[in-house]
């Protein structure tokens, strides 16, 4: 019997043929199969760039409108199912939640060619009332370099309740912690963030990390 | 001036500057090698653990996240209240000589501090019953909350509150309510919202008492405990007592007022068993059992109002497909989840629907006048016998049309219907021996 980490009912672990096949350890799944219905995984059906859901797998009109070539791969569409895990995961703090994303992540790093993994930073107030970096919650002991860090000058409403006009127009808020050129110098980097809403935090992570001397720089995200 | 006000009896995570007579306390504190959380009293997990070393409660997460870097803050409560004539009350209804019979009690078991149930029949008036004891305790100056696990009961009965006792200040406190808090000589809350407050009030009564989450949650029975003052007390409203509150009962640990008849002086109507074998088998076909399909074209050509209760959300679709395939128009489904139930529970009281299929969500606390009851599936273990208790209750409210059927469908022979059954047999014992009339 298993609790679910998010709606607290216990559950059975349904085990397929597959699984004993595979001859290893049973997964220990933290989301019943209620809550894991609650959010669409994003299929082969997305944009070559931003990695949203989509019926074609030509460029979507955002990306088309930044020009430039980044490339971002998520995991969930950001519906109803994962604005309501967000919000109790970040804006209501219950740190245990991490516990609910931490595979498919797992699986998604697995699939991803790269040297080094840097997750967005969060600003040190934030830190003090969250208590936890929603990005690195979700990590199960990947190595990740925590190279970038936001500007202490960076004075900020919280990205969330800003409209996509003001989304766009925010400035650098990251800046490269000393010995960042050394890490990041010629090297292939994956950003990792939370949501991708315009694109606008990542690039400008991705610009910083860029000036550092990396080679290329992609990024993954959990939902779209 | 200051106005503090909003500290007093609270247990409140932000503090005002300057307040005066303020005490903290963490928020989460330690007890032996665990923490615990002050505001809910459950003990924190060893891996609720923040990474920047804070422990944080997960139980009371609801109520806005508490750490151990935070601290409660309250204002001993000290009852500034204006002077109410007559206790606030405005109401000019009459209760009947029953009535007034327990409204007596209750008042003498209120004034003398003991912690008290009143168990009243479904339709028997218990929210009117309270009035004059709630009248009373409002004129001396006491802080009062009425409470229910169930947000929809209190949701109903706020209204009538505020008509009723037009000269009191009220406030009205749940998950997501549209208004702050404010410092109220009558609060109206769900159990949960009691967390929030630290010895504040001289009497709470709590409705529907035996509903869930109340029932089986030892944290929401130390949140009524705490909330209530030290010398304070607490009336406990039910239908249905569960076997807690009947044990406290035998012990007599509790005062029992006894309410056995309806306010219009009629017995419950019974439970009707009919045994419907393999309803479920034909509703895989598309067909519901003859007898069923008869009675509801019956109750839907007389254009009697019916509600028909089924076990589980996903059985209501199904149903009502059969239901519009035998020509039966102008229903709805409601469920619990359902963002549309507000709506449709006022639309089928209006008369917009002529039927509802529903599952347990609406037997309490709901109101509908003339209507008929069908349980399909009344064996089913989601139907405990509080409930089929309750649903039977539903039927025969108005004095003009005291009567009504209550069906219930069964497969097999359930314990439960049974129960029910008995239970309602004895409260109609009790009742004739009142003199209550058989409908
Ligand atoms: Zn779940
Ligand atoms: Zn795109
Ligand atoms: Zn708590």
């Amino acid at each position: 019997m298993l609790t679910c980490v998010w709606c607290g009912r216990s559950f059975n672990l349904t085990v397929t043929v597959t699984m004993i096949w595979q001859w290893r350890p049973l997964p220990q799944p933290a989301l019943c199969a209620v809550c894991c219905a609650r959010l669409t995984p994003i299929n082969s059906q997305h944009c070559p760039q931003c990695g949203r859901q989509q019926a074609s797998n030509t460029c979507c009109r955002d990306c088309l409108r930044w020009h430039d070539s980044l490339r971002n791969r998520a995991l969930y569409c950001y519906d109803e199912g994962m604005k309501a895990y967000m919000q109790q995961y970040k804006f209501q703090g219950d740190y245990r939640l991490r516990l609910g994303l931490q595979a498919s992540l797992r699986t998604a790093l697995d699939r991803e060619d790269y040297d080094i993994l840097v997750p967005i930073p969060i600003d040190a107030q934030t830190w003090q009332t969250r208590g936890f970096n929603q990005v690195t919650g979700w990590l199960t002991g990947q190595p990740f370099q925590q190279v970038l860090t936001v500007t202490a000058t960076h004075k900020d409403r919280p990205q969330s309740a800003k409209t996509r006009q003001e989304r766009l127009l925010t400035p650098q808020p990251f800046e490269l912690v000393s010995g960042a050129s050394e890490i990041v110098s010629n090297q292939r980097v994956l950003l990792i963030d939370d949501v991708y809403t315009t694109g606008r935090t990542l690039r400008h992570a991705a610009r910083q990390i860029y000036l550092g001397g990396a080679k290329a720089v992609t990024s993954l995200t959990l939902a779209r | 001036m200051t106005d503090y006000s909003e500290l007093f009896g609270r247990r409140s995570p932000v503090t005002l500057p300057g307040a005066p007579d303020v005490m903290t306390s963490p928020a989460i504190a330690a007890v032996g090698q665990r923490w615990q959380c002050q505001r809910c009293g459950q003990l924190v997990a060893a891996t609720d653990r923040l990474p920047n070393g804070d422990w944080y409660c997960r139980t009371c997460l609801q109520l806005g996240r508490l750490t151990s870097r935070d601290r409660l803050y309250t204002i001993p409560e000290p009852n500034c209240f204006a002077r109410l004539m007559a206790g606030g009350l405005t109401w000019n209804g009459q209760l009947s000589s029953i009535q007034r019979q327990a409204a007596r009690a209750v008042q003498k078991h209120a004034l003398a501090g003991e912690r008290q149930l009143l168990w009243a029949v479904t339709g028997a008036g218990k929210t009117e019953i309270v009035y004059p004891a709630l009248a009373e305790a409002l004129a001396r100056g006491w802080r009062v909350a009425w409470v229910s696990p169930r947000v929809d009961v209190c949701l109903e009965l706020a209204p009538r509150l505020r008509r009723d006792f037009a000269g009191v200040d009220q406030c009205v406190l749940y998950g997501g309510q549209p208004v702050p808090y404010r410092y109220c000589q009558l609060t109206i809350c769900t159990t949960h919202q009691l967390l929030r407050f630290n010895r504040a009030f001289d009497w709470i009564i709590v409705d529907e008492v035996d509903a869930f989450p109340l029932a089986t949650s030892p944290m929401l029975q130390v949140a009524i405990d705490r909330a209530q003052k030290t010398q304070g007390s607490c009336l406990y409203l039910t239908a249905t007592p569960g076997e807690r509150l009947q044990r406290e009962i035998k012990r007599g640990k509790l005062a029992v007022t006894y309410l056995p008849l309806r306010y219009h002086g009629y017995l419950l109507p019974p439970i009707q068993l009919k045994i419907s074998w393999r309803w479920r088998q034909q509703l895989q076909r598309g067909r519901l059992p003859a007898g069923l399909q008869r009675q509801f074209h019956l109750w839907w050509t007389a254009r009697r109002p019916f509600l028909i209760f089924v076990p589980h959300v996903a059985d209501l679709p199904v149903i009502m497909t059969v239901l519009m395939k035998m020509g039966l128009s102008d229903g709805a489904t409601v469920h619990a989840a359902d963002p549309k139930r507000q709506e449709k529970v006022q639309g089928f009281r209006d008369g917009e629907y002529r039927f509802l299929l529903t599952t347990t969500i609406l037997e309490r606390g709901v109101t509908f006048p003339r209507v008929a009851v069908a349980i399909l599936g009344a064996d089913d273990p989601v139907f405990s016998t509080a409930a089929l208790v309750q649903i039977a209750g539903r039927v025969g409210r108005l004095a003009s049309d005291p009567g009504g059927q209550v069906l219930a469908y069964c497969h097999s022979n359930a314990r439960h219907v049974h129960r029910a059954r008995a239970m309602i047999a004895r409260l109609n014992r009790q009742g004739r021996r009142r003199g209550g009339r058989p409908c």
